[in-house]
């Protein structure tokens, strides 16, 4: 209690502006941090006459004995038998059927106390009470730490993700280190040098361009002629033999034949007009389907690895519509086409006749893919490839014009910065080795590379020994200076003391951390990177501890473009982004919010979170705002005109725009969906959590479906049954009317006044009701309203994004006893306008951040 | 009598007691005069898989024909003879799987291809390599995947093999008689000093990350020490391998009596499928590995036979040249199943017993027919694992996870699983 009455002291002293907006006393009442999970006496006659009368001492009924169940849930064998309970309440298992029941509200009432209570009692339990475990980098950091080192990016997708499950990625309490995952990391580090160190001279730069139509007009005729007209012919001589074997006419038999027929019917004229498009003779089209939905770029196999650039020079077809000017760039690593990796997506807005010419580049290893795909942007799913195909020419005859046409493609490189590069020139210091007796400087060779691995501490001269003798080894075995230091490098990146973030506290149980200890984890917090030699180097002279030095720094470190793995990392595990990848939308309903658009929805949430870090923002614009930060083909998902282009920028929004503030973010409500429906309780569910920092209970497992639907029940109307039976009641008359209040928005996020759905066997079009009210009972009518009493509740959405950067910053759960701690950084915040910055300042400069 | 035994002490003397014998166990064949002391036999597991479903008319008993007494249907009468050997199972589905072009992809694993956001290829371990987990400790390869070449037009899918491992990556298999021949009878190309300096550079490694921890672990706390320790885990866990490679590394590779050559090269299809099961036997009879999978050709069966039906055209049946070739391939295939059954039965253990008694074979496809991946065909036979030979069982419930079956098999013979894939739990068989 003490420090709970501490912290509201503070926010009744400091913030008069804040409370008057929030006037609800539950939310104060949250920040005051219980010393323990406790039903309450009240509701000890419900459990003695639904509980106990049974499960007791003597009768023990199934074995399950409650009546010596403490109401208060002090450890984890209390809290799981209260879980149990509740779980079996909530699934109608129990009381059994034949005995009392209780009435609806009083069981209601009941549930909600005890599901409150769980959520308190796991809190207070996994409550690590300031202490911070020693963590492992995680998959991110890791990649990272290896490019900052190696100046080479590797693919780690081998190593476990560490993300998920509702933890940071940042917990060490939850990275684990699986049993081949030494191997792993001793084989991803050889690939690293492999990758970084290269012996001979600069490879030639080279430059490749290829005139598409030359392919495109020999396959596309080959398929009309060969593969079509040619058996086609075959076929209609088999039918006009009457009888004959169709073996005699080269098939292998009677139904390959017939399939043959249909395929020249089919394709046959869609195949004849490509040929005859103008502009077919001076380039290529990317198809629908068929005869050719795909474009390449091969680099051959014997190039070097490098960095290359590719080009596209392009145009869109005259009237194609503005919605299918995107081209996507794909990895072509896959066995079908279809399956291959989305690299990014590009929009086409010069002409045929003035074409545009596109340039990306790319990075090619060595024994990567290097084979890439041009295609229109849409959904990659077969289906829906031939759906919109066969719709087309179902009406028209031939297929849908194509919509983009390539006048060439080129590859030029690879292209190196310097030869060799900075990260081979800085490990080998001394350059070339002597041509006797290299083994002293393969010394200082290892030395130096351990230390800058193990961020600016020396490496033990045993472990170095040991290392060198690796080298030795190898050295004997044949292999020249370069090849025998990879062996003992590539230990290095697999040892400990690299893997691990540790701050060993000797016998003490807390301590202040050292300059070099604050700058690592300054720099794994900010940038999930390594220390950089400006941090190092205040680190060693001692000079990171003043408070205008720290503020500095994180200035300096987060203008850096390495801040982008901070947003990156917090928010994708913050607002659960990992959702947006959970569903397939059905191409039918949302024919353009295909991969391409998911994925710039959620780079919308990075970019706009971004701007804010970078313009030091009030977080308050992820709640309503006046600009979006989009790109082109978001824009044309919203239908905001007038953004051209694949960059994302600030774009000012009109007064009336439903957008700006994250629930206008397609992203968000696409989460809050299935890919098929929106979800008014998912989409709730986060409101709660994410914007009103109160979280609902889990949902509970094995919950029967609603067991009464009538057919001709609106959507909302059949989540208001929900609210119906007690077990569902007590969460979702809180969750849903959050939901109702975003139904104007559909599975993809475009904006819609009616909502069509069956009624009985017609379908129907409802007029949508985004009324409904916030858990403190103001009530709004319609999105907008609704949005601006959220804004009004940035109190609450701050508080929670202050948890969430803690536990981030800190690397473990967010406690009941960090609340001092989250006051402090709100109260800073607060002074501050709530900007971005003013969060990140607050905690880098706390205690807790500079201690173990 | 006199001679076994001074070769045995002989062997002993030069390798050490601690190993446990692939060779005691092959000298133990040769006669029963040794079963006083034979330790018991291990368990096995085959699982056998081939590529295009089965002829759906002739190939299952009627749904309402179950028991013992079921009529054995023309797809399976060449194993007619050992109908109180083997048990048919219907309703089992991977509920996942939907590509009837990959056969065997998950077929061990019950995997969800999509359960990995934003890729478009995800696997998890096969059931095989499970038990090979526990099973693989004690002989020289902890697991053997046999297959076929042009797996893909066999109808089995990507994947090298029918095993994945623990990270859902594919285990390379052997594609012909000739490499199985040689990775199991053959001994290595390297020498034995060029491997021992091999493993000698892993210990290396090892050594010198170990130095490393030692001087991290000074001065962490408790929590930070266990953390410290799934570190010391991993490295133990590379450790026991590499002693395990160092055992067997200077144990000659036993050799049964019967298999003394290379096979022919120009055995395909049917010849082929006949020989990797006699490889299977002599694999078992060595004791050189307890768990074997194998991807059966289904091309070069056809091939082999004079269908001139290509492989997947076949699988798309209608009545007819197509679906006779769906025929005579079920019936073929019935017949190798029961020549491999017919030798389990007749090898004997040390102890007696035969290798059918401790063994269990799996038998089917992820694909029933055309391209339905429902009800997959499934044919259970061997006595390792406790299972009810001689029956047609439909289970009561519809598309029941196929890996419910992969999980009583497992748990069957001693494998220490409590879940696999998507099971939902075991099937009273």
């Amino acid at each position: 209690m003490r420090s709970g009455a501490h912290s509201l002291l503070l926010i009744l002293c400091l913030a008069p502006a804040a409370r008057a907006a929030d006037q609800t006393p539950v939310a104060v009442q949250t920040t005051a941090a219980p010393t323990a999970a406790k039903m309450d006496e009240k509701h000890r006659a419900f459990f003695a006459s639904y509980c106990t009368a049974c499960h007791n001492e003597e009768k023990k009924k199934g074995q399950v004995r409650l009546d010596n169940l403490s109401f208060t849930l002090d450890s984890m064998q209390t809290a799981e038998a209260w879980q149990k309970v509740l779980n079996v309440i909530n699934k109608g298992d129990m009381p059994p059927e034949g005995s009392k029941f209780p009435a609806e509200p009083e069981k209601a009432a009941f549930l909600e106390a005890l599901s409150v209570e769980l959520v308190k009692a796991r809190k207070l339990l996994g409550d690590q009470h300031g202490k911070i475990t020693m963590r492992r980098l995680n998959r991110r950091e890791y990649a990272n730490t290896l490019r900052e080192l190696l100046g080479v990016e590797i693919d780690v997708r081998d190593l476990p993700s560490d993300s998920g499950a509702g933890a940071f990625d940042t917990f060490g309490a939850s990275l684990f280190f699986s049993q081949d995952q030494f191997e792993r990391y001793l084989e991803l580090g050889r690939r690293a040098l492999d990758e970084a160190l290269v012996e001979g001279g600069q490879p030639e730069r080279k430059k490749v361009r290829r005139e598409t139509e030359i392919d495109a007009n020999r396959e596309v005729r080959h398929g009309l002629h060969q593969e079509l007209l040619a058996p086609y012919r075959r076929a209609k001589a088999w039918k006009a033999s009457n009888g004959k074997s169709a073996r005699e006419f080269g098939f292998t038999d009677d139904a390959d034949a017939k399939f043959k027929l249909g395929e020249y019917e089919a394709y046959g004229a869609t195949y004849a007009q490509y040929l005859a498009m103008p502009y077919s003779d001076t380039g290529s089209f990317l198809c629908i389907y068929r005869p050719r939905p795909y474009e390449s770029i091969e680099i051959p196999k014997d190039a070097p690895a490098g960095r290359y650039l590719l080009r596209i020079r392009t145009g869109k077809v005259d009237g194609a519509p503005e919605g299918r000017a995107f081209m996507e760039l794909r990895l072509n690593n896959a066995i079908n086409k279809r399956d291959s990796a989305l690299i990014d997506t590009y929009q086409v807005s010069a002409s045929v006749k003035q074409p545009q010419v596109i340039e990306i580049p790319v990075q090619i290893t060595k024994s990567g893919c290097r084979s890439f795909l041009l295609r229109e942007k849409r959904h990659a799913h077969e289906s829906a490839e031939s759906a919109s195909f066969h719709e087309h020419k179902n009406r028209t005859g031939v297929a849908p014009d194509p919509a983009l046409w390539i006048d060439w493609v080129e590859w030029e490189g690879p292209i190196f910065e310097q030869w060799p590069s900075a990260a081979q020139q800085r490990l080998f210091f001394k350059g070339e080795p002597p041509a006797t007796n290299d083994e002293s400087y393969a010394r200082e060779v290892i030395i130096r590379f351990a230390e800058r691995a193990f961020r600016g501490k020396a490496a033990q001269p045993q472990f170095i020994e040991k290392l060198v003798r690796l080298y030795r080894a190898r050295r004997a075995a044949g292999e020249n200076f370069m090849q025998a230091l990879k062996e003992p490098l590539a230990v290095v990146l697999a040892s400990p003391s690299f893997l691990y973030l540790a701050e060993p506290l000797g016998t003490q149980t807390r301590r202040e951390l050292s300059d070099l200890e604050l700058a690592v984890r300054l720099s794994y917090f900010l940038w999930s990177a390594p220390p950089d030699d400006e941090l190092l180097t205040l680190a060693k002279d001692q000079r990171l501890k003043t408070p205008e030095m720290q503020r500095a720094q994180v200035d300096r470190m987060l203008n850096d473009k390495r801040a982008r793995d901070l947003v990156r990392g917090f928010v994708h595990q913050w607002l659960d982004l990992e959702r947006l990848n959970f569903f397939r939308f059905n191409f039918k309903r949302y024919p353009t919010f295909d991969e391409p658009t998911k994925i710039y929805s959620g780079e919308e949430v990075y970019e706009t979170v971004q701007t804010l870090l970078q313009e030091n923002l009030s977080l308050s614009h992820l709640l309503a705002s006046d600009f979006v930060v989009i790109n082109g083909l978001l824009a044309n998902h919203y239908g905001i005109p007038g953004v051209k282009g694949d960059k994302f920028r600030k774009i000012t929004l009109p007064p009336d725009s439903p957008r700006g503030g994250l629930l206008g973010m397609a992203a968000i409500l696409a989460m809050g969906s299935n890919g098929e429906i929106t979800s008014p309780v998912e989409r709730g569910a986060f409101v709660l959590r994410k914007v009103l920092n109160d979280p609902p209970p889990p949902a509970p497992a094995g919950i029967p479906q609603l067991s009464r639907v009538p057919a001709d029940l609106s959507p909302r109307e059949r989540l208001v049954l929900h609210q119906e039976q007690a077990q569902c009641a007590h969460c979702h008359r809180k969750i849903d009317p959050l939901g109702f209040g975003l139904e104007n928005f559909d599975a993809a996020g475009v904006w819609r006044n009616t909502e069509r759905y069956k009624k009985g066997k017609e379908l129907k079009d409802w007029e949508i009701d985004a009324s409904g009210n916030v858990p403190d009972g103001v009530s709004f009518r319609d999105f907008f309203e609704y949005r601006a009493l959220l804004k009004e509740r940035k109190e609450k959405f701050a508080r929670g994004f202050t948890e969430a950067l803690i536990a981030y910053a800190l690397g473990r759960p967010f406690g009941f006893s960090d609340d001092d701690l989250a006051s402090e950084v709100m109260n800073k915040a607060r002074a501050d306008d709530f900007k971005i910055r003013s969060f990140i300042h607050a905690i880098v400069q706390s205690q807790a951040f500079s201690r173990k | 009598m006199g001679l076994i035994k001074k070769s045995r002490r002989a062997f002993l003397q030069t390798a050490g007691t601690v190993i446990a014998l692939p060779i005691l166990e092959s000298l133990a064949f040769r006669g029963k005069a040794f079963a006083a002391e034979a330790p018991k036999p291990a368990k096995r597991m085959v699982f056998l898989t081939f590529g295009w479903g089965v002829t759906n008319e002739t190939w299952f008993p009627r749904l309402d024909d179950t028991g013992r007494d079921y009529t054995v249907p023309p797809g399976l009468q060449p194993l007619l003879a050992h109908k109180k050997d083997f048990t048919i199972i219907q309703n089992l589905t991977n509920k996942y799987a939907d590509d009837g072009h990959w056969g065997s992809t998950f077929y061990l694993t019950g995997a969800n291809r999509y359960a990995q956001p934003g890729q478009t290829f995800h696997n998890t371990v096969s059931a095989d390599q499970v038990a090979a987990e526990q099973f693989g400790k004690e002989t020289r390869f902890a697991s053997l995947q046999l297959g076929c070449e042009n797996a893909i037009d066999s109808g089995h899918g990507i994947g090298l093999s029918l095993a994945w491992d623990r990270r859902g990556k594919p285990l390379p298999g052997l594609d012909n008689p000739i490499l199985a021949y040689h990775r199991l009878f053959s001994d290595e190309s390297t020498s034995i000093a060029e491997r021992q300096q091999q493993l000698q550079q892993k210990r290396s490694v090892l050594d010198a990350v170990l130095e490393d921890a030692r001087s991290l672990k000074n001065g962490l706390n408790r929590a930070d020490t266990d953390k410290l320790d799934e570190y010391y885990q991993s490295i133990r866990d590379v450790e026991t391998r590499i002693a395990k490679d160092e055992k067997w590394m200077s144990i000659p590779k036993a050799k049964p009596a019967e298999i003394m050559t290379e096979p022919d090269k120009s055995v395909a299809g049917y010849e082929e499928i006949k020989v990797m099961y006699d490889l299977m036997i002599a694999a078992f009879r060595t004791d050189a590995t307890r768990v074997i999978t194998y991807r059966q050709p289904v091309r070069s069966l056809l091939k082999s036979l004079g269908v001139r039906v290509s492989s997947h055209d076949m699988s798309h049946y209608a009545p007819g040249e197509r679906m006779e070739a769906s025929q005579i391939r079920d019936q073929k295939q019935s017949e190798l199943l029961s020549y491999f059954i017919e030798r389990l039965k007749n090898t004997r253990e040390a102890d007696g017993s035969t290798l059918f008694d401790n063994t269990v074979v799996t038998y089917g496809s992820n694909i029933r027919t055309v391209h339905s991946l429902d009800n997959c065909p499934t044919i259970v036979s061997g006595r390792a694992a406790g299972v009810q030979l001689g029956q047609h069982v439909v289970l009561p419930q519809k598309n029941t996870p196929l890996c419910n079956l992969w999980l009583t098999l497992l748990q069957g013979v001693g494998v220490n699983a409590k879940s696999h894939g998507d099971s939902t739990g075991t099937l009273a068989i």
